[in-house]
């Protein structure tokens, strides 16, 4: 089974993504803001990095820059799950390292689809 | 907007969102708050930045919520705010009152959004186009026009700002139309103009709820296009969001997936040569439509570190789940108490091994029921939180300058408690601001800041919790309470003492202030203020210095389930007394009791007589001599007042599990509520203010 990181600082948009996903058949480990899932990644390797964008502590490009950094994530797919889909905002994504982005509110059929394209 | 969640974009086949519902609601709720304290602590002269952010995060994280949720109407007006919001954190715009102001309002319209929302929906929607058009006004760096004022251009869409050449492909959503004409004539007009795009209906073309969808794909800015559609549809009714399949992956990038999209897709997208991106560079789905909403560039840096939440480390769990937990707690202690008598009569040589069980039983009851208990406890600072806002309103409505401070927020305290005496501390502060704060000029006379100081502190007192309400205004006027006590017709000689003067406006019907006002009514608060206190347990005090301001005690109990009590003995019964009521106890002679005025009965105790009350005949329960040779006098206070109460014997101290007896049988004059002994039997506990009056009377 694969294994999810998922990151939100919003309970419900945790819980729904998560709800999603493991109900596709996924491992879905949750994490609440970008330091969290940094300590979580660090402990273990993930199949795929799913975060929100805009959040306490630390964002989710932050977050994706720290992870490139780090030996276990530096092939990992990770997905940026945002409300900005700004070209800005991709490119930022991008030169921190980012798989791709996905735009919020999301379909959840569509969250399924898109990350059965990277994860196998 | 979309009364059916379930009928947005968002949701997808079969999948039911409404089990999030719940967690979604307590989570903008709470955004909600947090945000209004922020705008209230907002300092608009040097704005940190960290406040600004943490301020657009709240309203960020509604409106994600809210689209993913289907509550359009929610997720609209906090896009407005958002928009604002963004241009405060970027220093675009600086932060002005009349935006703080705009932003409440529509937090407080949010609030009424979601509870209506939350209540199914039910009921008229909530119109926001006023607000959305001061905040849109605001955000283009223009003063919020007066609400009267006719609606003009000034609505800045979402999308206005970046008014980007290239392709768009967008949702137009109008309505609610009674009459879905002028929609057709616009889709005619769109088609008409060359050069415009294409405009294609979405679901079919039909709707039930009288807004049309479309598809649109342009090159024209959002406020070209809504400038167009003004000639057949007013602009409110027209709302403009990006379209797109909502994903991409960038090329090259680790992990995107190796064929090419067939689809263009605006709504994802992989990287090239980014890790994890598929292998083959997608041909399209990176470059094409980027519908930035706004001008709003991507924050790439870390942002300054906000205070983390709490949230991973607590669970929520619904009120009558502890309540039934501290129930069965509440049985326990009673079973355990009642073990420990029973085991009490036997031979501890013979049942050491049992003994030492029920000592471990009793141990473990105790820290259990702590525990317990602490669940329900919150701080005060979930009280606390209301007044800000509510203060600052009153004081601009007053013309009054008024400085809010609180001490002991943390100070924790039962979550019934709290629910209970929120009303009556707003009441308390409201006082304060109408009837004890002068006017910024009255104040300057007296050679006062002009601003006066409202403090609402907590702190924890023994076994109770102290609540003050302090002001810096004029105080009470002994004189002025005297003559109108005299003028209602309530008994008030020269001779009573400050406290009992500053308790007369705790009796019913007796207003201080000179012009009743709108804002804290028409005398009849204090009363009920008191009143709701004494119900809980509590009690009220009042001192004051003319001129200089007043403070209003408010003590009340820990917990309402729990209380440490003193049993005594009338008769073959047994009652239990607060023990924080009771002041001290002896045996007294039959002599030192002295009838007085034929009936009325007084103690001397160390130079000071005070009124006797004969719980045998209170309760009509027959003592075992008719003689007061031997009796024990507990001398109790309550509303500071003293009272010695008449009993057989003093049978001990424990904690008592406090059952309602209203719920169970019905109001006992006083008589506070029951109890189950050790033994079995249930023990009435006393009402010990209302036996204290009695004996006034």
């Amino acid at each position: 089974m694969h294994s999810i990181l998922a990151v939100d600082d919003s309970a419900s948009m945790r819980q729904m993504v998560s709800f999603t996903l493991r109900n596709a058949g996924f491992d879905v480990v949750e994490a609440v803001d970008g330091e969290d899932a940094f300590d979580k990644a660090r402990q273990r390797p993930f199949d795929l990095v799913l975060t929100d964008q805009n959040m306490p502590r630390l964002d989710g490009i932050s977050l994706t820059r720290r992870l490139r950094e780090t030996d276990n994530f530096k092939t990992t797919p990770i997905l940026i799950l945002t409300t900005e889909s700004s070209e800005q905002m991709k490119q930022a994504g991008r030169s921190a390292g980012a798989t791709g982005w996905l735009v919020k509110p999301f379909n959840p059929a569509k969250l399924i689809e898109v990350i059965r394209k990277v994860v196998r | 907007m979309s009364e059916t969640p379930s009928s947005t974009p968002s949701s997808g086949d079969a999948f039911d969102l409404s089990q999030f519902y719940q967690v979604f609601f307590e989570e903008a709720g709470e955004n909600l708050e947090r945000m209004e304290q922020q705008l209230l602590a907002v300092d608009l002269a040097s704005a940190d930045d960290e406040v600004l952010n943490s301020i657009f995060r709240c309203a960020h994280s509604v409106k994600g919520g809210a689209a993913t949720f289907g509550f359009s109407d929610v997720a609209e007006l906090t896009h407005h705010m958002e928009t604002l919001l963004d241009k405060l954190r970027r220093h675009e715009l600086e932060p002005t009152p009349s935006m703080v102001e705009v932003l409440l309002q529509s937090g407080d319209a949010l609030k009424a959004q979601l509870a209506r929302h939350q209540a199914g929906g039910a009921g008229d929607s909530i119109d926001t186009s006023a607000l959305q058009r001061d905040i849109a006004a605001l955000s283009s760096g223009k003063p919020a026009p007066a609400r009267s004022a006719p609606v003009v251009a000034t609505h800045a869409a979402p999308a206005a700002a970046a008014a980007e050449p290239a392709t768009r492909q967008l949702e137009m959503r109008i309505g609610p139309l009674d009459d879905l004409a002028p929609a057709d004539n616009l889709v005619e007009m769109f088609s008409e103009i060359a050069g415009l795009g294409s405009i294609e209906p979405l679901d079919g073309g039909q709707a039930a709820d009288g807004m049309r969808r479309f598809k649109i794909v342009t090159t024209s800015s959002d406020d070209d296009l809504l400038d167009l559609f003004t000639f057949h549809v007013s602009r409110e009714k027209v709302l403009l969001t990006p379209l797109g399949p909502g994903y991409g992956f960038h090329s090259g990038s680790p992990g995107a997936p190796a064929e090419a999209e067939p689809e263009v897709d605006a709504s994802f997208g992989f990287f090239e040569n980014a890790p994890g991106a598929p292998g083959t560079a997608p041909a399209v789905t990176a470059v094409v439509v980027a519908p930035a909403p706004g001008s709003r560039a991507a924050a790439t840096g870390s942002r300054p570190a906000a205070p983390a939440t709490a949230e991973a480390a607590t669970l929520r769990v619904s009120v009558e789940r502890i309540d039934q937990l501290i129930n069965l707690v509440g049985e326990l202690v009673i079973t355990q108490a009642m073990l420990a008598e029973t085991s009490a009569k036997l031979d501890p040589a013979l049942y050491q091994r049992m003994a030492v069980g029920l000592a471990d039983l009793n141990r473990n009851t105790r820290s259990l029921q702590e525990s317990v208990m602490s669940i329900r406890m919150i701080p005060m600072s979930m009280v606390f939180s209301r007044f800000p806002r509510m203060l600052r309103d009153l004081a601009s409505k007053l013309g009054k300058k008024v400085e809010f401070v609180t001490e002991g927020e943390a100070t924790e305290l039962d979550k019934g408690l709290v629910e209970k005496i929120t009303d009556p501390l707003t009441h308390l502060v409201r006082n304060s601001c109408d009837h004890g704060i002068e006017l910024p000029a009255e104040r300057a006379a007296r050679g006062k800041v002009e601003a006066g100081t409202i403090t609402l502190a907590a702190a924890h007192q023994g076994g109770s919790i102290l609540i003050e309400v302090r002001d810096d205004g004029k105080g009470l006027s002994r004189p002025k309470l005297l003559a109108k006590a005299r003028e209602r017709g309530i008994d008030a000689p020269d001779s009573m003492t400050d406290a009992e003067v500053w308790n007369l406006i705790l009796a019913p019907g007796f207003s201080t202030a000179e012009v009743v006002t709108d804002v804290s009514g028409r005398g009849v608060g204090m009363d009920v203020v008191k009143k709701n206190i004494t119900a809980l347990g509590g009690t009220v005090e009042i001192e004051s210095a003319e001129g200089c301001g007043m403070v209003v005690r408010v003590r009340l109990p820990l917990t309402l389930a729990i209380m440490d009590g003193m049993s005594i003995a009338v008769g073959c019964e047994c009652y239990i007394l607060p023990l924080s009521s009771v002041v001290e106890s002896f045996q007294i002679r039959h002599d030192t009791v002295k009838t007085i005025g034929g009936s009325g009965r007084v103690v001397h105790v160390r130079g000071e007589y005070m009124p006797v009350v004969a719980l045998d005949e209170v309760f009509g329960v027959p003592r075992f001599g008719d003689t007061n040779d031997n009796a024990v006098v507990v001398v109790v206070e309550a509303e500071g007042q003293r009272a010695a109460l008449l009993v057989d014997a003093l049978l001990g101290q424990q904690q008592v599990v406090v059952k309602n007896l209203e719920s169970n049988y019905r109001r006992v004059a006083g008589v506070a509520g029951a109890t189950i002994m050790g033994n079995g039997h249930v023990a009435l506990i006393l009402d010990v203010g209302a036996l204290a009056r009695r004996a006034r009377h």
